[in-house]
């Protein structure tokens, strides 16, 4: 086990390492510069800019210094945003996009399993057929569309809840409509993985080995078959977090937030060099230690599964 | 199509050689005999004593009446299944109308009304919102269902322009990912060992990428100089991060065939490795391929409309229905229709193509069913 998570570790750093080189690369073959995007400047306005920048040097240098701040955790300045570090802006903005994540992903995962669940024990009952109909409407609705609906009826039509903002952060009325747009589409989709997985643990031997050993219906799905039933959900939570990164995305621009996503998008908007490259990094890097984490939970789920 | 067919098995029974194969190995003959085969180590060149021995002869005595039965009935055996899913039929039938309205649209409203996707009308008046079916005096009229946008653009025909956008990228990109994917893993998957490892390896490193981020980086570097530049930009971008999948679908079905007997025999034939991985391995693994694609199209839809929604994607004059959603999110509170009809349209698309791809996967594929 020790073994494994150290070589998975050994094998993260050169992935992290090859996104960022991407992203790097890609900003720089881009046409244009990020000081000129108004206006030409003059020749020595120009000179001076990119001896500050250090764009003068050649580009070996320029990465070896990015990398070189990467490795020490140090992302420098933003461009845009004047005299706020990237590493500042990080910390302000990540709560906000941690909090929203992980709370859409442990409502969905609650909503999911149990409908979910339900709809395997019912099999072909009306209440399977409606909760499958509805996670398809899940899987297809666009957040984007989704969250402002959910304005124009709880704020524009029954005033019930702010239609934007983050005000004064977590326990707030605020947070609620952002939540529940973004975690529709992860209910959906865990309730369709779990309705399957636990359709063909049902099947299984040790299922019915269980009930002949009389233990009672709801010992059998909570203790036995949920256990099992659940693996395909697991290993989706990998995928689901950068598919999460998406989500936050799009869900702070609809509500006006101030989390990471929005702050990636004006910074690719402004090609504010340090801040993509400090985002792109840091979220590279806590995908592929999220990734590591689904694996060994994997393993203490599953008995079968060795390293 | 006579040759097709979909393995449903993962492991295929050595005893029943299928019939398509039969006509693989026929083909060929006459070619001159090839340099021997190489047979490498764990490669199970003949499955079994009895079909080494004397197949030839067999096989021609048996082809004429069977052949004929086996080769169309896998199709139409999943063309009945998937007329049987009332969800899938409904996903079919409306899927079609949108494509076909899409298509056929725009003419026609331009012929009634001569309203195009981006005619701002002369009239300083009219260049406002109006709510569907309202003429400039309030009245009820046919010449906007759907309204106008804040520019007085006929929101119905821009939703149909969207809709032929949407639609493009997502077929465009899903066949470039096809292009990508089958490529991949069938190379991967026929050539095994070594280049498989490293090949697979590959896949399961740009797996963890978050390559939406890398696609937004693109978009917004290199985006913006025309529109239709912007559209090439996309389909590129989409399609080369939506090809994973499919390569281990591609591959895995590559390995499970390749040992079997009409590989051999194109193999005894002296036919090319790529012949062979295109002409006789990729279409038996069509069955799959077809539902992983249709499932992938609305994915990359919706991808698409995330990117035109943030303003990295689709360009105007062109529009998609993200980037309507996008603009008509601007008047949620006094102009909700700007929003509702391009995002109601297109979960409407989105749900019919998942429910088509379902369909098409049960019937396809029973043994992938889920119940």
């Amino acid at each position: 086990m020790l073994n494994f998570i150290i070589r998975r570790l050994i094998v993260t750093i050169p992935m992290v390492l090859i996104v960022v080189t991407l992203t790097w690369g890609l900003i720089r073959m881009a046409p244009g510069n990020f000081y000129s995007s108004e206006k030409t400047l003059p020749p020595a306005v120009e000179k001076n800019i990119r001896e500050r920048y250090g764009l003068d040097k050649p580009w070996y240098v320029q990465y070896g210094k990015m990398m070189g701040s990467i490795l020490v955790g140090d992302f420098g300045y933003s461009l845009k945003y004047e005299g706020q570090s990237v590493n500042g802006i990080l910390a302000r903005s990540l709560p906000v996009s941690a909090i929203l994540g992980v709370s859409a992903y442990l409502l969905a995962l609650i909503v999911g399993v149990v409908a979910g669940t339900l709809a395997a024990l019912k099999q072909n009952s009306r209440l399977d057929y409606g909760s499958m109909a509805l996670a398809m409407l899940g899987i297809s609705l666009p957040n984007f569309v989704l969250g402002p609906i959910l304005v124009l009826i709880f704020s524009l039509t029954l005033y019930w809840l702010p239609p934007a903002r983050w005000g004064s952060g977590f326990p707030s009325k605020n947070v609620i409509l952002p939540i529940l747009t973004l975690s529709a589409i992860y209910m959906a989709y865990i309730a369709r993985l779990t309705r399957s997985g636990m359709l063909e643990v049902l099947r299984a031997d040790y299922i019915r080995t269980a009930r002949a050993k009389g233990l009672t219906e709801r010992d059998v799905v909570v203790r036995h078959a949920v256990r099992g039933g659940l693996m395909p959900v697991v290993s989706y939570t990998g995928p689901a977090l950068a598919f999460l990164i998406t989500g936050t995305v799009v869900v702070e621009r609809i509500f006006a937030l101030p989390g990471l996503g929005n702050y990636f998008i004006n910074a690719n908007l402004n090609r504010d060099e340090p801040l993509i490259i400090g985002i792109v990094a840091f979220i590279s890097i806590m995908i592929l230690l999220f990734n590591l984490l689904v694996d060994i939970a994997y393993a203490f789920i599953d008995p079968r599964i060795r390293y | 199509m006579k040759e097709e067919r979909t393995p449903t098995q993962a492991v295929p029974e050595p005893q029943q050689p299928n019939r398509g194969d039969r006509q693989a190995a026929i083909t060929p003959l006459g070619t001159p005999p090839a340099p021997p085969i190489r047979s490498r180590e764990g490669d199970i060149i003949h499955t079994s004593p009895e079909l080494a021995v004397g197949e030839g002869d067999v096989r021609t005595a048996e082809m004429g009446n069977v052949e004929v039965v086996a080769g169309t009935s896998l199709w139409k055996d999943a063309w009945k299944r998937l007329l049987k899913n009332k969800l899938a039929v409904f996903g079919l039938i409306v899927v079609s109308i949108i494509i076909l309205v899409s298509l056929i649209g725009p003419p026609i409203i331009r012929a009634t009304t001569g309203h195009t996707y981006d005619s701002i009308p002369r009239d300083p008046n009219l260049i406002k919102s109006f709510a569907p079916f309202t003429a400039p005096d309030g009245s009820f009229s046919w010449s906007h269902p759907m309204g106008t946008d804040i520019s007085g653009r006929d929101i119905l025909a821009r939703v149909l322009l969207g809709g032929r956008i949407s639609l493009m990228v997502g077929f465009i990109a899903t066949i470039v990912s096809l292009i990508i994917g089958i490529t991949y893993g069938a190379t991967a998957g026929y050539l095994g060992g070594k280049v498989d490892d490293v090949m697979m390896r590959v896949v399961d490193v740009l797996y963890a990428i978050p390559y939406m981020m890398i696609v937004i980086v693109l978009l917004a570097m290199f985006g913006g100089q025309s529109p239709m530049g912007q559209l090439v930009l996309l389909f590129i971008a989409l399609g080369a991060v939506s090809w994973l999948t499919m390569a281990r679908i591609v591959r895995g079905q590559v390995i499970s065939l390749k040992n079997q007997e009409f590989v051999l025999a194109a193999r005894a034939t002296g036919v090319s490795t790529p012949k062979i991985i295109f002409r006789h391995l990729v279409p038996n693994t069509l069955g799959p391929v077809i539902v992983y694609a249709t499932l992938t199209i609305p994915s990359v839809m919706l991808q698409e409309s995330f990117l035109s929604f943030l303003g990295l994607g689709v360009q105007a004059p062109y529009a998609s229905w993200g980037s309507l959603a996008s603009e008509g999110i601007q008047n949620l509170a006094v102009y909700p229709w700007q929003l509702i009809f391009p995002g109601v349209t297109m979960a409407l698309t989105l749900f019919s193509l998942n429910f088509l791809g379902d369909g098409l996967r049960d019937a396809l594929d029973p043994q992938m069913r889920k119940f």
